[in-house]
């Protein structure tokens, strides 16, 4: 099975954040990439498939600038897929879905897949719009959401389920689709340190995002700033439950307003 | 000037170490502190990562990482567990005698099944009569043919009741002092080999630390590391190579100690106010951070010097003997943040304090690294 995963480089959740000098996008220098949590499990699925289905291949592809782009493919590598294809924007728009899921699909289409894996949503900007729009640009089916996804060989079809609000579908679908990936069968794999070293020596493609690049409707920041800081929380001091209850009931009332 | 930026390659290594100590070591090390538990589960997995045989070349199935790397992963390892730190690196200690003395036909058959698999070795020099002295070492290898029976005892030996080969250091002739030092492999199952009883340590908890007897054990010549009398010169360089990792273990430590402080400081209140915004607390992580900061940047020279071929004798043991104080004042001021809070077994800090004790004692103890320090010092005067 020909597997293509897409990924992206989202900020890592541990960073203090801090804004540009414009005030329009964060500050690089403040950020330390790392690959979006999603997009750990789908290439952890892509694997996972790939150790089962013999004769089987992961090709890794992202769309963003340099450096951190290359940095999240090489992750990505030293984790265990085959190939690379770094998809360089013009510019650090982040913040534009739709014209990711144009540039991600002219750089898929022409390579082998029979299933194609995304996150179902990136931690930065949390749109979950690529795994669909990829689906329609490349003109196959797209399934979102997607848990406990299995290749049946004997039915040549995916098998696996979604999970809805209601409850959890049961799905089958032929291939060539696009999966928004939820949760792999198990937790992403850590890479080991030998990978790691063969990562960083690893070609990875470089092709630029279309000539002229896609472009689509932006929803780019006008402002980024951090939230206020916090301000001094009141601790109740009490013996039993009812007195605590009684206590901030009593605040609620009188200090917060939020009862008449 | 130099250049202190990480390389992509150093930096993706020790997200790796990180990422490990934070999520595999750190959740354990209260706990193994406290029962003093070897944590194998741990190693085994440092083991799958490639984060134990750091200094053997990938030939021998190691991961063949310079002095500076192997620091930037031992730094974040010891942030989480300064005991757990010390039985992941042991293996190089041990394996760096076969490193340095080893024939290629030796590194070929010890090295490649030792590497293979997860195993542990230990390094054999120190003895009850002594340490620092260890030219005046007493485990006598008398050779019989084409064997040498070895008969001695080794003490503090890290690893020792886990360890499945270890490097022994003994002497063919005590008259002749260092000059009749040889070194040795032993496995474990060789016959008259026992180690002793894990000891009750201070600190380094999550280790393992024991005797070894060696009682008529008979070693093929095939398995004696250099010529007769090479043996002393290959546990000085071998202490060379692997003293630098120890100020960056200790650097792990006081950073660790330092970050704790910190985040402490800010969320304890005083007189209406954070203890940070107290100028004697201010001033406490002030000093602690230079401590840090120092400690990190001569370890990282020392490395850089030996990494550029040099044999950094005087580099190394500086950056050791000053991270290892300053993680002991370190964890101290740590303490003394935290107050009443810090000296309890329930807060994290007093843990650091005993960790960072044993870095000023082992790999060469504080007091010899001075010497060396004077040593080289003063030849430039002479």
């Amino acid at each position: 099975m020909e597997i293509v995963v897409c990924v992206k480089p989202v900020p890592e959740a541990e960073t203090r954040l801090r804004a540009s000098a414009d005030g329009k996008n964060l500050d690089p220098e403040s950020v330390k990439f790392v690959l979006a949590g999603y997009d750990e499990s789908a290439v952890e699925q892509a694997l996972l498939l790939k150790e089962a289905v013999p004769g089987s291949a992961v090709h890794v592809v992202s769309y963003g600038p340099g450096p951190r782009t290359e940095e999240v493919l090489r992750s990505a590598i030293a984790l265990g897929c085959d190939r690379a294809t770094w998809v360089e924007s013009p510019n650090d728009d982040g913040a534009a879905p739709g014209v990711a899921a144009r540039a991600l699909a002219l750089a898929v289409a022409p390579l082998p897949h029979d299933l194609v894996l995304c996150g179902k949503q990136a931690g930065d900007d949390e749109s979950g719009i690529v795994a669909a729009a990829l689906g329609e640009l490349l003109g196959v089916p797209d399934f979102s959401a997607v848990i406990d996804l299995r290749w049946d060989p004997a039915a040549a079809r995916l098998k696996f389920q979604r999970a809805t609000e209601a409850g959890q579908e049961t799905w089958e679908a032929p291939t060539p689709c696009v999966v928004g990936l939820q949760q792999a069968w198990n937790d992403p794999r850590t890479a080991k340190l030998p990978a790691i070293l063969k990562s960083r020596k690893a070609t990875i493609a470089k092709v630029p995002a279309g000539a002229p690049p896609p472009t689509g409707p932006q929803n780019l920041p006008e402002k980024f700033e951090l939230p206020p800081p916090r301000t001094g929380a009141k601790m109740v001091e009490y013996q039993t439950p009812e007195e605590a209850a009684q206590k901030l009931v009593k605040l609620l009332r009188e200090e917060a307003k939020v009862f008449p | 000037m130099p250049d202190f930026s990480l390389t992509a390659e150093q930096e993706s290594l020790r997200d790796l170490a990180r990422k490990f100590a934070r999520t595999e070591m750190a959740p354990h090390a209260a706990e193994c502190d406290k029962v003093g538990r070897f944590p194998e589960e741990i190693y085994r997995k440092a083991f799958d990562l490639g984060l134990m045989n750091l200094n053997v070349p990938a030939e021998y199935g190691g991961s063949g990482l310079g002095v500076t790397e192997q620091c930037l992963i031992v730094e974040e390892l010891a942030h989480a567990c300064g005991g757990m730190t010390t039985s992941v690196i042991a293996n190089c200690l041990a394996l760096e005698p076969i490193l340095l003395g080893g024939t290629p036909e030796q590194k070929d058959r010890i090295l490649k099944p030792f590497c293979a698999e997860y195993h542990l070795a230990s390094f054999c020099l120190t003895e009850p009569s002594g340490g620092s002295d260890a030219g005046g070492l007493k485990t006598h290898a008398r050779r019989e043919g084409e064997e040498y029976v070895l008969d001695g005892e080794k003490c503090f030996i890290t690893n020792a009741p886990n360890a499945s080969l270890y490097t022994v250091f003994a002497t063919v002739d005590p008259s002749l002092k260092h000059r009749g030092i040889t070194a040795f492999v032993v496995p474990r199952t060789a016959k008259g080999v026992t180690p002793g009883k894990d000891e009750e340590k201070m600190g380094h908890r999550a280790s393992s630390t024991s005797t070894v007897q060696f009682e008529n054990v008979r070693v093929p010549v095939a398995d004696r590391l250099g010529a007769e009398g090479e043996g002393f010169s290959v546990a000085m360089r071998t202490l060379d190579q692997t003293r630098t990792p120890i100020g960056a273990l200790a650097t792990g430590i006081a950073q660790a100690a330092l970050d704790h402080a910190a985040a402490y400081s800010l969320k304890r209140q005083t007189f209406g106010k954070a203890i940070a915004e107290h100028q004697a607390i201010q001033i406490k992580l002030a000093n602690m951070a230079q401590s840090v900061h120092a400690a990190r940047l001569l370890t990282w020279h020392a490395a850089w010097t030996i990494d550029h071929g040099a044999k950094g004798t005087l580099e190394s043991s500086i950056a050791k003997c000053f991270a290892s104080d300053a993680a002991l004042h370190v964890a101290d001021e740590a303490i003394q943040t935290f107050g009443g809070y810090g000296y309890m077994k329930e807060y994290p800090v007093e843990k650091l304090l005993r960790d960072a004790k044993l870095t000023q004692i082992y790999e060469g103890a504080n007091e010899i690294q001075r010497t060396v320090i004077a040593r080289e010092l003063l030849a430039k005067y002479a």
